[in-house]
C-alpha cells in the first residue's frame, strides 16, 4: 500500500493551510492517493482553531510587530505558535483500509506515526487522547482532525523547539494576574526534540524520522512526489480567498 | 446584558461563552475554545439555533439542534456547555 510522500519546505502559514485544502480535495475527487506532507513555516504563524475567538485569543499587536503572520484553521483545538516545528498533514479517504470510522480511533491510529516517529529519535513518545502526544509526560506534538468531502485531514506539529515566553508574547490569557503562573505551568507540561535530545534536530533530520515512523506505523510505503501543478495552484488560491482573509481569520471574534 | 465565562471542562477542554440576554430571551450566544466538534459547520448551525430562544430552554435547544445536525464533540458536551450557561444566568439582575 503507498501513500504519496510531499515534502513542502517552509511557506506562509495562509498557504500552508491552503495547500492542506487543496490534497484535502485532490485526495476526495480521486486526483491523488492518500498523502502525507511534511512542511515548516516562514514566517512564524500562530494558528486558530476553528472555535476560537480571534481577539479572545491573539495579541495582533503584538504578532505585527514581531513579524508573525495569524491564520484560522479548518480544524478544531488550540492556538498554536508555529516557528521551530516539523509540520504534517495526512490525508485519506474515510473508505480507505488505513482509515478508522471514530474520530479517537483515528488519533490514535494516526498519531501512531508521530510516535513511531519520536522512536527513530531514540525518544519514547506516547499518544495522550485526544489529541495530543507526549515524551517523558510533556506534551511535544499537537494534532487536529476534520472530515471533509468523505476524507480525514489530520494536521499537527512536532516542536523541535519551543520559547514558551515568546509564545505568550503573542497569545492572549484569560486572566493577566494569572500569566506567570500559567507560563510556568506549560513551561512545565511542553517540550521539546531538542529539550529532550540536547542537541538541535533540523527540518530535513525531522522529516526524514517522521516520515519513516508514519511509514511504520500505519504499514505503508511512501512514494517521494511533488504537488502537482494543480494543487499549487488550488492551494494559492485558497490561501487568498480563504485563509488569507479577515473574513475568515475573524468569523469569530 | 452580556454574560462571559471561561471554564475549563472537566476531562474536557477550555470553553468560552458569551451570551447576550434580553428580558429572558438568548439575544446572542458565542461558543467558542479549543474544543473539536464534527462536522464543524453542523456546530455552526446549532449554535445560531439558538438566538431568540428563552434562557431556559439553552439545555434541551443546544442539545437536540446538536443531535439534528448529526454533531459528535470531543472535549465538551452539550450538557457541560448548558451547566456554564445556567451557572452565568445567576449574574443577571432579579427580575
Amino acid at each position: 500500500m503507498t501513500f504519496r510522500l510531499l515534502e513542502t519546505g517552509v511557506s506562509p502559514g495562509a498557504f500552508n493551510m491552503g495547500l492542506d485544502e487543496a490534497i484535502l480535495g485532490a485526495v476526495a475527487e480521486g486526483r491523488q492517493p492518500p498523502t502525507l506532507r511534511l512542511y515548516g513555516w516562514n514566517p512564524p504563524t500562530v494558528t486558530l482553531g476553528y472555535f476560537q475567538g480571534l481577539d479572545e485569543e491573539v495579541d495582533r499587536e503584538a504578532c505585527a510587530r514581531m513579524g508573525v503572520d495569524v491564520v484560522r484553521r479548518i480544524t478544531g483545538g488550540g492556538a498554536v505558535f508555529h516557528d521551530a516545528e516539523l509540520t504534517y498533514s495526512i490525508v485519506l479517504p474515510e473508505s480507505h483500509p488505513r482509515a478508522r470510522p471514530g474520530i479517537l480511533d483515528s488519533y490514535r491510529v494516526l498519531c501512531a506515526g508521530v510516535v513511531e516517529g519520536l522512536a527513530r529519535l531514540g525518544l519514547s513518545g506516547e499518544f495522550a487522547p485526544i489529541n495530543d502526544v507526549l515524551v517523558g509526560g510533556r506534551k511535544v506534538s499537537g494534532n487536529a482532525q476534520t472530515r471533509k468531502r468523505g476524507c480525514i485531514l489530520q494536521h499537527g506539529t512536532i516542536l523541535l523547539d519551543v520559547d514558551v515566553d515568546r509564545m505568550f508574547a503573542l497569545l492572549k490569557v484569560p486572566s493577566e494576574k494569572m500569566k506567570g503562573k500559567l507560563i510556568e505551568d506549560v513551561k512545565q507540561r511542553v517540550t521539546s526534540l531538542r529539550h529532550q535530545l540536547g542537541r538541535s534536530v533540523g527540518l530535513p533530520e525531522a522529516a526524514a524520522a517522521f516520515a519513516a515512523g508514519f511509514a511504520a506505523a500505519l504499514d505503508v510505503v511512501l512514494d517521494p512526489a511533488q504537488p502537482s501543478p494543480e494543487e499549487l495552484e488550488e492551494g494559492r488560491r485558497i490561501a487568498r480567498e480563504k485563509y488569507g482573509t479577515e473574513a475568515w481569520t475573524g468569523r469569530r471574534k | 446584558m452580556t454574560l462571559r465565562r471561561i471554564v475549563k471542562i472537566p476531562a474536557g477542554k477550555l470553553l468560552k461563552l458569551t451570551a447576550d440576554v434580553e428580558n429572558g430571551v438568548l439575544k446572542s450566544v458565542a461558543v467558542r475554545g479549543d474544543f473539536f466538534a464534527h462536522p464543524e459547520e453542523g456546530f455552526d448551525r446549532a449554535e445560531e439555533s439558538l438566538v431568540d430562544i428563552p434562557v431556559g430552554e439553552f439545555r434541551s435547544a443546544f442539545s437536540a439542534a446538536l443531535a439534528r445536525e448529526g454533531v459528535e464533540l470531543f472535549g465538551l458536551s452539550a450538557d457541560a456547555a448548558a451547566d456554564v450557561f445556567e451557572e452565568m444566568l445567576h449574574d443577571l439582575p432579579p427580575a
